[in-house]
């Protein structure tokens, strides 16, 4: 193993301690917990909590449209210009360290063991935090998730929504 | 039905373009004059150039797309056509900013609505700006040879149901509205005008000026980024430009351009950044300072009837009744628009998440926006942004200040008004903390006590101005008001960046008639036909 595979490993490994993927790994989530660079893991906690409502009932519907959501994050996520992807993996990377959490959240319960009230909670102090840091946060999180959900198409059933046909 | 594309049958007869990620090697290229960008100032300067019989290279930092790429899907339409693929921010993060990245610049992508420069900012200019020669009636001939050349006439169809609000509202309450003039030409009005007009009807420069200048030999280098303005004494000897990927980062090959003049129509943030890097002479310490927006804020409203204001014409009517209240310096004013209506538009500039934001999306349909756009660099407490350079590039520092939050109180309240008057069944202030309001009495108690700060309060803007402003007075200015240098004898200015105010309106056609107006006498000096 290089230096550079053992220090990915590392960062992932403690990533993944933080959000609890060695206690629970949902099989609907397609990611390798070694390999999870696109933070899909982290994602796949979030976009029901920011997409509540508007997620299919349907479990096997459901489940296609987070995946779909997740493929559209990182393909938004690349589209960034290196400032604000910077800054986004930033925060990413505080979500995954425990340390992070205690500082974003105020304590060290890994993410994927808390409920998703609590992660609605913890989103909600976020956004009426007085610190603009944690709103900011809040909104680039917001802005993300919705945006990449709503770019798709095939999410714009419930909206009743159609781009029109103009040539056929 | 087939439409013919501009773009692909103009390549396939021979016109000059350079698909800069396709370099592998530097370049050196010459023309008589070397324009940097091709949006209303940039399009518009090539063609009055070519016209004259000068030989043009026109550079933009974007792709050339057309209509044949314009699928009508947010999803493609940002990352292709917008700065930093729509997601661009002032430095604080508060307010988000819409501008055009591509061959055709913000016109390739904008909502069509077309007015002249307000008399009131004119009389402004001249009298606290030093600004000359830029009066109504000068400018007049000059517009309406805009107006002609890109069709820009009053829309003649009904307003859509989103602008329709507008209008009745403003009848409701005796209020001022005008019908808006649009840049168009055999509109299918289906409402995605910002996301490139896929039957080629707005008559933006990707369809008009760009291709009569490219028809008459003039040379398009698309994807590269001009990133220094070499210059010696008081002459501009070159332009150094990157190439760029696919993706619009860096290719690694680089290109000189050596022209007798040099126009930069980048934009009011990439010009004054352009500028600012390239240490460009600025004894007054001018560029990037006093860079306005027109910051606005949203309102929306639920109606019973379907409003689907996804469909048709995206800006139709707008108000003024609150532009100039109270003169030009005084408390700021407001111009009342729409914005059309599409999902990640929405979904990203309104409020909350989970069952709160499910329940107002699963009501898009029935969903009205009103805007406020904010009439800011008047007042004595509106001094605009600041372009600042970073390692890596830009960033604008815009704080809003008092005087634009007692505005963006007084529009919200004007906007609930105008939206109860007009059938609203409830009306919610996009700012963090508020309800939908149930009446236009509620509203007006919630809105007198509402908070209203950065990041509660949704901000965005779509219209960057200032930063290079022009005038006489070197004190106050970067530019003469033939948008010449003060310090540079063959570098002119051209674009958005040149005003020394915000308008006051949408300001495309602010542009294209003060650039038509400046590329001609300057095509005269040059020696052009």
């Amino acid at each position: 193993m290089n230096r550079r595979t053992f220090l990915t490993t590392a960062l992932v490994g403690t990533g993944a301690l933080a959000l609890g993927v060695n206690l629970y790994h949902p099989p609907q989530v397609r990611v390798s917990a070694s390999l999870d660079q696109s933070h899909r893991l982290l994602f796949s906690l979030l976009v029901p909590v920011f997409l509540d409502g508007a997620l299919p009932h349907t479990q096997s519907l459901r489940v296609a449209a987070q995946n779909r959501t997740l493929d559209a994050i990182v393909a938004t996520m690349d589209l960034l210009p290196e400032e604000s992807r910077d800054e986004l993996e930033q925060l990413l990377e505080l979500l995954e360290s425990r340390l992070g959490l205690l500082l974003l959240t105020g304590n060290m319960t890994p993410l994927l063991m808390r409920q998703p009230q609590e992660l609605a909670a913890m989103l909600e102090a976020w956004r009426t935090s007085f610190l603009d840091l944690m709103v900011t946060a809040y909104q680039g999180l917001r802005e993300l998730v919705l945006a990449s959900y709503y770019s798709c198409p095939e999410h714009w059933t419930r909206l009743n929504y159609e781009k029109p046909r103009l040539f056929n | 039905m087939a439409i013919e594309d501009p773009i692909v049958t103009g390549l396939a007869n021979g016109w000059k373009h350079i698909d800069a990620s396709q370099l592998t090697q530097d370049q050196t290229l010459e023309a008589d004059v070397v324009i940097v960008g091709s949006g209303a100032g940039g399009g518009v300067a090539a063609e009055i150039m070519t016209e004259a019989g000068l030989s043009v290279i026109i550079v933009e930092g974007g792709p050339l797309k057309s209509s044949e790429s314009f699928n009508m899907e947010e999803r493609r339409a940002y990352p292709n056509l917008y700065q930093q693929a729509a997601s661009m921010k002032t430095k604080d993060k508060a307010i988000g900013i819409f501008q055009g990245r591509a061959v055709g610049g913000s016109t390739t992508i904008n909502w069509t609505t077309s007015i002249r420069t307000p008399e009131n900012a004119l009389a402004f200019w001249a009298e606290h700006k030093s600004v000359e020669g830029l009066s109504r009636e000068a400018l007049t001939p000059w517009f309406e040879k805009m107006e002609q050349r890109l069709s820009i006439t009053e829309w003649p169809f009904e307003p859509n149901r989103n602008n329709m609000a507008i209008k009745q509202g403003c009848e409701a309450l005796g209020w001022d509205y005008t019908v808006i003039k649009r840049n168009v030409a055999g509109c299918w009005n289906t409402g995605y005008c910002g996301m490139g007009c896929p039957v080629n009807a707005k008559q933006s420069m990707l369809v008009t000026t760009i291709p009569a200048a490219l028809d008459r030999g003039a040379t398009l280098v698309s994807r590269a980024k001009v990133s220094k303005i070499e210059h010696h004494n008081d002459k501009v000897y070159a332009l150094k430009a990157q190439t760029l990927t696919e993706s619009l980062r860096p290719s690694g090959v680089q290109l000189m351009l050596k022209a007798k003049h040099f126009i930069l129509s980048a934009g009011a943030i990439h010009t004054p950044a352009l500028m600012m890097r390239s240490r460009l002479p600025d004894p007054q310490k001018l560029l990037g300072k006093r860079t306005f927006l027109h910051p606005t804020v949203l309102s929306g409203a639920l109606f019973n009837d379907a409003i689907n204001g996804h469909s048709g014409a995206p800006q139709s009517i707008y108000s003024d009744q609150f532009v100039w209240q109270d003169g030009a310096d005084g408390e700021l004013g407001y111009k009342l628009e729409v914005p059309p209506i599409h999902p990640v538009l929405i979904a990203s500039k309104s409020l909350g998440y989970g069952q709160s934001h499910a329940e107002l999306m699963a009501q898009f349909n029935q969903l009205q926006v009103t805007i406020a756009l904010m009439r800011d660099g008047y007042h004595a407490d509106s001094p605009g942004g600041q372009v600042q350079l970073t390692d890596k590039g830009y960033t604008l520092d815009y704080p809003l200040t008092d005087a634009f939050w007692r505005a963006a109180r007084r529009a919200f309240a004007s906007m609930a008004e105008l939206q109860f008057a007009a059938g609203a069944q409830k009306v919610l202030p996009m700012s963090e903390g508020m309800p939908f309001l149930p009446s236009w009495q509620a509203a007006k108690e919630a809105i007198a006590d509402m908070t209203l700060a950065p990041f509660k309060t949704v901000v965005a803007s779509a219209h960057v101005m200032g930063g290079c402003p022009l005038g006489e007075d070197k004190q106050m200015a970067m530019v003469d008001s033939r948008g010449r240098s003060h310090y540079l004898e063959n570098l002119s200015v051209m674009d958005g960046s040149l005003f020394p105010t915000s308008l006051g309106a949408n300001p495309q056609l602010s542009i294209y008639g003060i650039t038509a107006r400046n590329a001609s006498l300057l095509a005269e000096e040059l020696g052009g036909a």
